[in-house]
C-alpha cells in the first residue's frame, strides 16, 4: 500500500514583478499544509515573497520534443481536470535552460490544458528556446495570503544564511581526512 | 542599552527576571522541538520542525539580550553563558517545555498551547512602556504567527483524523493541560512592572488565552481534561531538566576555550 502523501509542485516569486518559478516539490496531506510544508523547504533564505502549490496530477508536463512530435499537440488529457467546455485561466511556465527551471511565461483563457498550451505555443515569440512546458489551471492552485507575507516570509529577511562552507568545520574535516593516518 | 532613569533596583531586578524567564522558556522548548530532527513523521515536516526550533532558540537570544542589558552583562556572551554554563536549577523555565518530547502528538500539542500563549502575550507586550521590550516583542510576533497557524494545522488534522490520531492527542492534552496554568503565573514583583506600564498583567491574558485555546480544542474534537492545574513556580525543576542540561553542556565541557 502506498501511504506517501500526494506530492505538489512548489512556484515561489522571489520579489515584485518577478516570474513565479518552480522550484521543487513537497508531500502533504492537503493544500493548506502544502503551502506551509512548501514555506519551511523553501523560503527561509531570504528569496520568496509568495508561493504557490499545485498537486502534481493536476499539471500537464510537455517537453518541446514531445510537441515537435505531435504537431497537433493532442496527447494527454488531464487526469483530474474535468472536461469542461467553459474556457478557464491556465498558467503557462517553460524552462529555457537545461539546468534551469520552469519559470513562469503567460496566463491563456481555454477549455482545456491541451488547448492552452497550443495557444501559448503559437503565439509564444521565443517558443523555439523554451525545452520544456508546464501548464497549471488556475483553480487547482492554492496561494499563500499576501496579508501573511510578515509572518511566512519576512522573519527569514532577519537570519544569517549561511552556505555550508562558512563553517570551518567543513574544510577542517577535508584537511583531517587527506592526512594519512598513522595508524594505519 | 542604558537602564531607564525611573528603574530603581527591584523594578530592574524584577524585569531582568521575567526576561530570563522568557528566553529560558524558548531555549529548552527549542531545544526539546530539536530533538524531533532526524525523526518528524514525514521529511517536509522534520525541516518545518526543525526550523521552527530555531526560531525558539533565535527567540531564546532576544530575550537574554534584554536580560543582559539590564544586568550589566555583555549581550553578544551572555547566551552562551547562560545556556551553557548554568547548572540545571538555576534555570527559570516553565515545566512544560522541560518535559521529555514524548510522540509527535505530545510535542505539536505543546508546541500549540505554548504558541497560543506567546502570541497572545507578545501582542501585549508589543505595546509596553519599555521600548527595547516592545521592539522584540513585535519581531518575534511576526514569527510565531507563523508558528501558531502550524500547529494549529497539525491540531486540526490529528484531533479531527483517525482514531488513533485523535486519542493521542487527546493522551497528550490529559499530561499536558495541568502544566499550561503556569505559563501565567506572575514573576515576583510583577504587579509594580504593570503599575509602571511595563509588562501586561498575566492573569487578564490567562483568561483570553483560556477561552480561546478551550474553545479551539473542543473544535479538533477534544475534551479539556478537569484536573486541577499545578501551582508550580519557576524554582522548581523536574529531574527531565538536569537530564537535559547535562546532554547539553556535554559537548561544551569537553573544551570550554573553543572557538567556533
Amino acid at each position: 500500500m502506498d501511504t506517501q502523501w500526494p506530492r505538489f509542485q512548489v512556484f515561489v516569486q522571489s520579489k515584485s514583478g518577478a516570474p513565479y518559478m518552480d522550484v521543487g516539490s513537497v508531500h502533504a496531506p492537503d493544500a493548506e499544509l502544502a503551502l506551509l510544508n512548501a514555506r519551511d523547504v523553501f523560503a527561509r533564505r531570504p528569496e520568496s515573497i509568495s508561493m504557490w502549490v499545485v498537486p502534481v496530477e493536476a499539471i500537464l508536463w510537455k517537453t518541446s520534443q514531445e510537441l515537435r512530435q505531435d504537431a497537433e499537440f493532442t496527447g494527454d488529457a488531464h487526469t483530474i481536470q474535468p472536461e469542461n467546455t467553459a474556457n478557464q485561466p491556465y498558467h503557462i511556465f517553460c524552462k529555457f535552460k537545461q539546468a534551469g527551471t520552469h519559470e513562469f511565461v503567460t496566463t491563456v483563457e481555454t477549455a482545456s490544458a491541451s488547448a492552452a498550451l497550443r495557444q501559448a505555443y503559437q503565439s509564444l515569440l521565443h517558443r523555439q528556446n523554451a525545452l520544456s512546458w508546464c501548464i497549471i489551471p488556475d483553480q487547482a492552485v492554492t496561494k499563500s495570503d499576501p496579508n501573511e507575507v510578515d509572518s511566512l516570509y519576512a522573519p527569514a529577511l532577519d537570519k544569517t544564511f549561511r552556505m555550508s562552507t562558512d563553517f570551518r568545520t567543513v574544510s577542517a574535516m577535508r584537511a583531517i581526512k587527506s592526512t594519512p593516518n598513522e595508524n594505519e | 542599552m542604558p537602564t531607564p532613569q525611573f528603574f530603581d533596583a527591584a523594578l530592574t531586578e524584577s524585569l531582568a527576571l521575567f526576561f530570563l524567564a522568557l528566553g529560558d522558556d524558548e531555549l529548552l522548548l527549542g531545544h526539546r522541538d530539536s530533538e524531533w530532527c532526524g525523526h518528524a513523521p514525514i521529511l517536509e515536516e522534520d525541516i518545518a520542525f526543525a526550523n521552527l526550533a530555531l526560531d525558539e532558540i533565535g527567540h531564546a537570544t532576544y530575550w537574554y539580550e534584554l536580560y543582559a542589558g539590564l544586568v550589566n552583562e555583555n549581550p553578544e556572551q551572555i547566551a552562551d553563558h547562560l545556556v551553557f554554563e548554568r547548572p540545571w536549577k538555576a534555570w527559570r523555565n516553565i515545566q512544560i517545555v522541560e518535559l521529555p518530547r514524548g510522540d509527535w502528538a505530545f510535542s505539536v500539542l505543546r508546541q500549540y498551547l505554548f504558541d497560543s500563549a506567546e502570541v497572545i502575550r507578545l501582542e501585549a507586550l508589543a505595546r509596553s512602556s519599555y521600548v527595547p521590550l516592545a521592539g522584540v516583542a513585535g519581531k518575534i510576533r511576526k514569527e510565531e504567527l507563523y508558528h501558531l497557524r502550524h500547529s494549529r494545522a497539525w491540531i486540526q488534522r490529528l484531533g479531527l483524523g483517525t482514531q488513533e490520531s485523535q486519542s493521542r492527542l487527546q493522551n497528550a492534552l490529559q499530561s499536558l493541560w495541568p502544566y499550561t496554568n503556569q505559563m501565567w503565573q506572575s514573576v515576583p514583583g510583577e504587579d509594580r512592572l504593570m503599575e509602571a506600564g511595563l509588562l501586561p498583567g498575566s492573569q487578564a491574558l490567562q483568561t483570553i488565552w483560556l477561552e480561546q485555546t478551550s474553545a479551539f480544542l473542543r473544535e479538533c474534537a477534544l475534551t479539556i481534561p478537569s484536573t486541577p492545574p499545578l501551582i508550580l513556580n519557576r524554582t522548581q525543576h523536574t529531574t527531565h531538566l538536569k537530564t537535559l542540561i547535562a546532554e547539553m553542556h556535554s559537548v561544551f565541557k569537553l573544551d570550554p576555550q573553543a572557538q567556533w
